[in-house]
């Protein structure tokens, strides 16, 4: 008698116990559910499908022809090579000028820090398409600044349906989004952290190379992430103020799609253009795991 | 002189600052700059340490002047009150970057860090990264990083303040112990008047941006130059009284009058100072009533109710306090008081 009250509590414990953990696992199911199935629905299934598409050769068989195409075919292998030369020069003009102007809006103070700090997120305000209109306007071959310096003699030289022009849109995109990334990681660093590395006699570029860079790497990273994908698969700018040929990987496929009516070979342009980022993104997973190893 | 400020002087937009800072600090001397928050002393520290530009004044280190020098070119380095460790290395990366810098050959850096660390007693965490230690090894390493540096001045601004009580004690006896064998010259920056007195070879009081006064711990205890101080070390009462020529008045109490002071003063007395007996009528006798005894381990603080002057306290060793209880009347003798002009209590 004695024994069974002495279990019995127990054992009614560890079941409510046991229901509970169970049910707060039913829930933290029930959360992710939804954002799961969203991430199924509009990504996983649709590249599934884009690399089942992709691999359908037009005659009823399945091999790889598609991206053979890609790699034997000379406008394409023009196209890739571009798509990754431009967005190779924007990353590194992106981090270049984001993250001086982070530092510089770190380690100064005045009107001009105040000046920059309200004005360099005004891009993220103006739609795209109306950016890259008010881009053509400005640096096109008959635009205010050809226009302007032909007063003084000068030719404008060709920015608009050129590389240049692709890179400047990239610029006026991306530069504010990473400059806010990087000022909100670089206002995470202390400053007694920066005044003990000035203690020991640290200058300058080792400041930067060996605790600013170190101590915002993981900003860093996503910085890039977001610039490469976002730039690698950008559409509206390359679109409206690219060249014909070559083009970006994003208007290629829009044509192979659309003008050429080739589904399969579209298909297969998504897949690589979405390989090219997953080879970033599993850089970036990684790099991440590796600061988290050496700092725990 | 090791450390030399002359008439230092840093206003800040919000009015508080610093002015007419001079101090002359010797060579293998440990001194510290005490106060309240605000006083100026880290405006000092700092300003020695080049991590803030003072309006006017000089200051030299080894008789050569280092206020244009920024902080990586003066021969000081600082412990901060936040430890400042790098977290993204390791406790060795702490420690030899600072030598890496002075291009110094890895074999030596090796040995130097082996010794640092054994020094500051973490030898076995060079591996360790900051996130691993406790605050008290976080705060050792940073010791250690900045004694690995062989500065002419080490800059401590308030170390041990983020430590617990025990820890912060260990902390002291160890920083005193480094002291003595490195002989380094050291400022330490502190608003608590124990680890002031326990560390220092000098104290330097700070109050409103001024010194108040540069002493040694026990004169500054036993004879402080100004209310101020008497009020910021230790326990003290204050008395009105009358200063005569001979001696100060306070009721039937007379005191000898060192200072030659005249009229009304206020005058400081330390509980030790003060004896309570049974006797409640006399020359020299105040009459009180005892209002709490409070024993604190190996003595006991017993506070009296003054008929003319208020509250008193007074310290009594516990065989004396054993038959005393609350609302006995009592007689308060004083055998030592320090007296200061009354105005000196309106600027406190």
């Amino acid at each position: 008698m004695s024994t069974k009250t002495a279990i019995n509590p127990r054992g009614k414990g560890a079941s409510r116990t046991m229901s509970k953990e169970f049910k707060q696992s039913i829930l933290g199911l029930a959360m992710v559910l939804p954002s799961f199935a969203i991430l199924l629905i509009v990504v996983i299934i649709p590249i599934v499908q884009s690399f089942v598409m992709s691999l359908s050769n037009g005659e009823g068989g399945y091999d790889l022809s598609r991206y053979a195409y890609l790699f034997t075919d000379k406008g394409m292998r023009s196209n890739i090579i571009f798509t990754l030369r431009i967005t190779a020069i924007t990353c590194v003009l992106v981090l270049l000028v984001s993250y001086s102007l982070a530092i510089y809006m770190r380690f100064n103070q005045g009107p001009v820090v105040d000046l920059i700090r309200k004005t360099y997120m005004i891009p993220l305000f103006i739609p795209g398409v109306i950016a890259t209109y008010g881009l053509i306007n400005l640096l096109g071959n008959h635009g205010w600044m050809a226009r302007m310096l032909e007063v003084i003699g000068v030719e404008l030289p060709r920015i608009i349906f050129d590389e240049k022009g692709i890179i400047i849109a990239n610029l006026w995109f991306n530069i504010p989004f990473t400059t806010m990334l990087l000022s909100s990681a670089l206002s995470a660093i202390p400053s007694s952290v920066i005044e003990s590395a000035k203690d020991v006699g640290v200058g300058r570029f080792t400041l930067f190379t060996k605790f600013i860079l170190p101590l915002s790497y993981k900003t860093f990273m996503v910085a890039v992430t977001f610039v490469f994908m976002g730039v690698i698969g950008s559409f509206t700018a390359p679109f409206l103020i690219g060249a014909n040929s070559p083009q970006m990987l994003g208007v290629s496929m829009q044509q192979v799609f659309s003008v050429f009516q080739e589904r399969e070979q579209a298909a297969a342009i998504a897949f690589f253009s979405f390989l090219l980022c997953s080879v970033l993104g599993a850089f970036y997973i990684r790099s991440m795991t590796v600061e988290e190893k050496g700092k725990v | 002189m090791q450390l030399s400020i002359r008439e230092l002087a840093k206003r800040y937009k919000t009015g508080d600052g610093v002015s007419g800072i001079n101090i002359e600090i010797e060579k293998g001397e440990l001194v510290t700059l005490l106060g309240p928050s605000g006083c100026g002393k880290t405006t000092v520290l700092r300003s020695i340490g080049g991590f803030l530009e003072p309006d006017s004044g000089d200051i030299l280190i080894e008789g050569q002047s280092v206020i244009q020098l920024p902080p990586e070119k003066r021969p000081t380095s600082m412990v901060f009150q936040s430890y400042n460790l790098w977290s993204h290395m390791s406790v060795y990366d702490n420690l030899a970057f600072g030598l890496k810098i002075r291009k110094m050959p890895k074999a030596e850096i090796r040995a130097a860090v082996d010794e640092a660390l054994k020094l500051v007693r973490l030898s076995g965490f060079e591996k360790k990264y900051p996130a691993e230690l406790s605050g008290g090894q976080q705060q050792r390493v940073a010791l250690a990083r900045s004694l690995l540096l062989k500065p002419a001045v080490l800059l401590l601004d308030e170390p041990f303040s983020a430590l617990d009580a025990k820890l912060r004690h260990e902390m002291r006896e160890e920083l005193r112990e480094i002291q003595m064998k490195t002989g380094l010259t050291m400022v330490f920056v502190t608003h608590d008047q124990e680890e002031a007195l326990s560390l220092s070879d000098r104290i330097i009081v700070m109050n409103h941006g001024r010194i108040e006064q540069i002493a040694k711990p026990q004169e500054i205890y036993d004879a402080p130059a100004s209310l101020y101080v008497a009020s910021f070390i230790g326990k003290m009462n204050f008395l009105e009284g009358v200063a005569e020529e001979g001696s100060i008045r306070i009721g039937k109490l007379r005191l000898p009058n060192d200072k030659d002071l005249r009229g009304r003063i206020t005058a400081a007395v330390r509980p030790e100072d003060v004896q309570l007996g049974e006797q409640i009528v006399g020359d020299n006798i105040l009459p009180g009533k005892i209002k709490q005894v409070m024993i604190l381990g190996h003595y006991a603080e017993v506070t009296v109710e003054l008929a003319e002057f208020g509250i008193i306290r007074a310290f009594q060793s516990k065989e004396v306090v054993q038959h005393m209880q609350s609302g006995q009347e009592v007689g308060v003798c004083i055998s030592k008081a320090a007296g200061f002009p009354v105005e000196q209590a309106k600027a406190i």
